[in-house]
């Protein structure tokens, strides 16, 4: 793990000597987004693999040795030759740009996501593309931009199927983001802070997933709905809707929509990670061993990836209108309630 | 409610849309077309149309002889290939006046209830699928893929078995057969308890399916619904026990039934008939006689005397009918098929009034019915 350290060390100080210059930026926003989009690809892998053998299939298994490890690779060469269709009757920016702006939401996110934090020379860097005061706040903000991705697809197509799943993710949303804002709310409170850097740095003592577990469970329900993965995938539910919002869509445009949603949920792991899980605070159980920060980061979010595929392995799909209840009746009264809580406790605990 | 054939309206609030579900569509087993008028999400009126694979094999099977006409009862539905050739055969033995020997009644009991497991396994899997349960179905065809194997085993085909014959079947069991589908059905029956523990105890699964979809005894009743729709509204009525055929009387097993008509209960009403069925294919096995599995003599042209008959069985979907017409010649005068996927069918409308879009997938897959049988 030495080696670890010296690299880490020796590309921080390069990073961190010029942490505001601009062409740095560049550079770890490339590397970032490259990285979350190699985590996305990491997801779809995962969970065909993984579903198959939750499913006691074998998944994929041809296209790159026995573990089917290039599948992914013959899939976007598939979808990159495949006819881009435009519907004759499709309003044509609304359906050209909706993949655009869910794929732009996904990668604005990735702009404050830290993955690490790093005390060099008396100084503390966050390995961040960018860092503000508000960054949990931003997160949110820009996650809700992907409601107008799915309804500019759905009544640009001018399809039935992908209006009424447009409908439905805008009814669904707008039931979700309200829980999931408050569990945000009470983690802010909790940690006296809106920057993520400094809310993961609140649980070097105690993570927020034992501080308030009655938030991590809305946050995370509300997160896998926000999302749109099962029990809550009612939005491109196949047996209902076709492929829902995306159904007039081809080749990489479908592509690009279909990718967009698991970088959602790779960014939502992220989420969790940070602001439930103790980001880059490790467990004691290695001792004095050296382990980097960003090692805890990407176990924890492949953790979180896991547990969506093993949701989505062991439920079924609940109906909108029952998604829509759960959302206003349960999930509310349940975060405000958490947010009393997270409230005394963060005012004993300062 | 009437159930005359409802022509659907226009819409004429803009918030209603007419929705067309299929001929294509991920949730059709086979292609039928589902006119929606939906408001919002709530379904005002639904039509049914079918007729888009229509074979025309009534008429077909007047212009073949008997025994041709036996491997074409397989594809009137290939879930039910084995049930479809059985009460062929019993309607033409019965024009013929003879009866099948002791062993094959019992071998065609035991191939028909095999059937019964491998419908009713991927009815409950196509249905898991249909509300968002893709383990399920996997797992259930995991589970049919043993018995489809049992079935092969005895009659050398996976799908369309083409075993029975007039007055017997057409092979005998292989040796060692009866380990081999004690040993599978054993297994069967653990995996389907488990499963049907893991459904039933579902709650996400208990609220998209309890209360919806409801059929009473009395519409079903009207619109000719038997089967596992009708057994799931309390009416104990199956024809292996009001009218016992084969070797049904010497037979020990219950008619399976639920109170609520619901989708719930249909669906339970299938898993605990799979462990009915075990049971009968149990006592099958046991109990067969040793014997010949065929007459004799096998009447190749078969010209049955002038007279009509109307031959039925309990089909896995519901109650199978045959009638034939013969007027002495090699070839019947008329054959006229009751299939009970067509009655399923046309119970679909009616209860879709007033549910959600979500619930056709749960309602449709729940009734289990089947478009290649309902376009025959």
């Amino acid at each position: 793990m030495a080696i670890f350290e010296t690299i880490m060390n020796y590309l921080v100080i390069i990073f961190a000597s010029n942490q505001f210059a601009p062409w740095i930026r560049g550079v770890l926003g490339g590397l970032v987004i490259g990285a979350v989009f190699g985590g996305a690809l990491v997801m779809v892998y995962l969970e065909r693999k993984f579903l198959g053998d939750m499913q006691s299939r074998i998944g994929p298994n041809r296209v790159g040795g026995r573990f089917g490890v290039l599948q992914l690779i013959a899939d976007a060469i598939k979808l990159f030759t495949k006819e881009d269709i435009i519907p004759a009757k499709a309003d044509k920016w609304l359906f050209v740009g909706a993949p655009i702006v869910a794929l732009t939401s996904g990668f604005l996110m990735v702009a404050v996501i830290p993955f690490d934090y790093l005390y060099i020379n008396g100084n503390y860097y966050a390995v961040a593309v960018s860092r503000m005061d508000i960054s949990i706040l931003y997160l949110e903000a820009v996650s809700g931009l992907a409601i107008f991705a799915t309804f500019m697809a759905g009544w640009g197509s001018s399809s039935k199927y992908s209006v009424l799943a447009g409908f439905r993710n805008v009814a669904k949303m707008i039931g979700y983001e309200v829980p999931l804002g408050i569990c945000i709310i009470s983690v802010a409170v909790m940690a006296h802070s809106l920057d993520i850097v400094e809310i993961v740095e609140a649980q070097s003592s105690i993570w927020f997933i034992i501080a308030q577990p009655l938030g991590f469970v809305v946050f995370f329900i509300a997160l896998l709905a926000d999302v749109g993965r099962i029990p809550f995938d009612q939005t491109e539910a196949e047996e209902e809707l076709i492929a829902g919002w995306a159904t007039e869509y081809s080749g990489m445009r479908w592509g690009l929509a279909f990718f967009a949603e698991y970088l959602h949920a790779v960014v939502g792991s992220f989420i969790v990670t940070l602001i439930f899980l103790g980001g880059w605070n490790g467990l004691p159980i290695v001792g004095n061993l050296y382990i980097p920060g960003i090692f805890w980061v990407i176990a924890k979010v492949i953790i979180v990836m896991m547990l969506f595929i093993w949701i989505r392995a062991a439920l079924p799909r609940y109906r909108i209108d029952q998604v829509i209840d759960i959302g206003w009746k349960v999930l509310i009264p349940l975060a405000l309630l958490n947010l009393v809580w997270s409230t005394i406790i963060g005012l004993i605990w300062t | 409610m009437t159930h005359e054939a409802t022509q659907i309206t226009s819409p004429t609030k803009p918030s209603e849309i007419l929705l067309h579900l299929g001929p294509q569509h991920p949730l059709q087993p086979g292609p039928f077309l589902l006119d929606l008028k939906i408001e919002g999400e709530t379904i005002r009126e639904a039509e049914l149309k079918i007729g888009y694979i229509h074979k025309g094999m009534e008429k077909v099977f007047e212009d073949r002889t008997y025994l041709q006409i036996l491997p074409l009862t397989d594809r009137i539905c290939y879930l039910a290939s084995n049930s479809n050739n059985d009460v062929y055969c019993r309607g033409v033995e019965e024009l013929l006046g003879i009866e099948p020997t002791d062993r094959a009644m019992y071998l065609r009991v035991l191939t028909n209830e095999l059937c019964r497991l491998q419908s009713h396994l991927l009815g409950i899997g196509e249905y898991a699928t249909d509300v968002g349960f893709l383990t399920m179905f996997i797992y259930m065809v995991r589970e049919r893929e043993g018995v489809v194997s049992l079935l092969e085993a005895i009659t050398g085909s996976r799908l369309n078995h083409n075993y029975a014959r007039f007055g017997g079947v057409a092979n005998d069991l292989p040796p060692g057969y009866k380990e081999m589908a004690l040993k599978t059905l054993g297994e069967l029956k653990k995996q389907i308890k488990s499963h049907d523990e893991m459904m039933s105890s579902d709650s996400i699964y208990q609220r998209r399916t309890k209360g919806v979809g409801v059929l009473t005894p009395k519409e079903a009743s009207e619109l000719g619904v038997a089967g596992p729709p009708l057994r799931a509204t309390g009416v104990e009525y199956d024809l292996r026990r009001m009218e016992p055929y084969l070797v049904y009387d010497d037979l020990d097993f219950k008619v399976i039934t639920q109170n609520d008509g619901d989708v719930f209960s249909r669906v339970k009403v299938r898993l605990l008939e799979i462990l009915e069925s075990i049971y009968i294919i149990e006592q099958c096995l046991d109990q067969m006689p040793s014997g010949p599995y065929k007459q004799d003599v096998t009447p190749y042209i078969t010209r049955p005397k002038a007279g009509e008959v109307y031959a039925r069985i309990e089909d896995p979907r519901g109650e199978m009918g045959m009638y034939i017409i013969s007027d002495g010649s090699d070839k019947p005068y008329r054959f006229r098929i009751r299939g009970p996927a067509f009655a399923t069918a046309q119970a679909l409308p009616p209860l879709l009034l007033g549910g959600y879009v979500a619930d056709v997938a749960a309602i449709a897959a729940s009734m289990d019915s089947c478009t290649s049988e309902v376009d025959r």
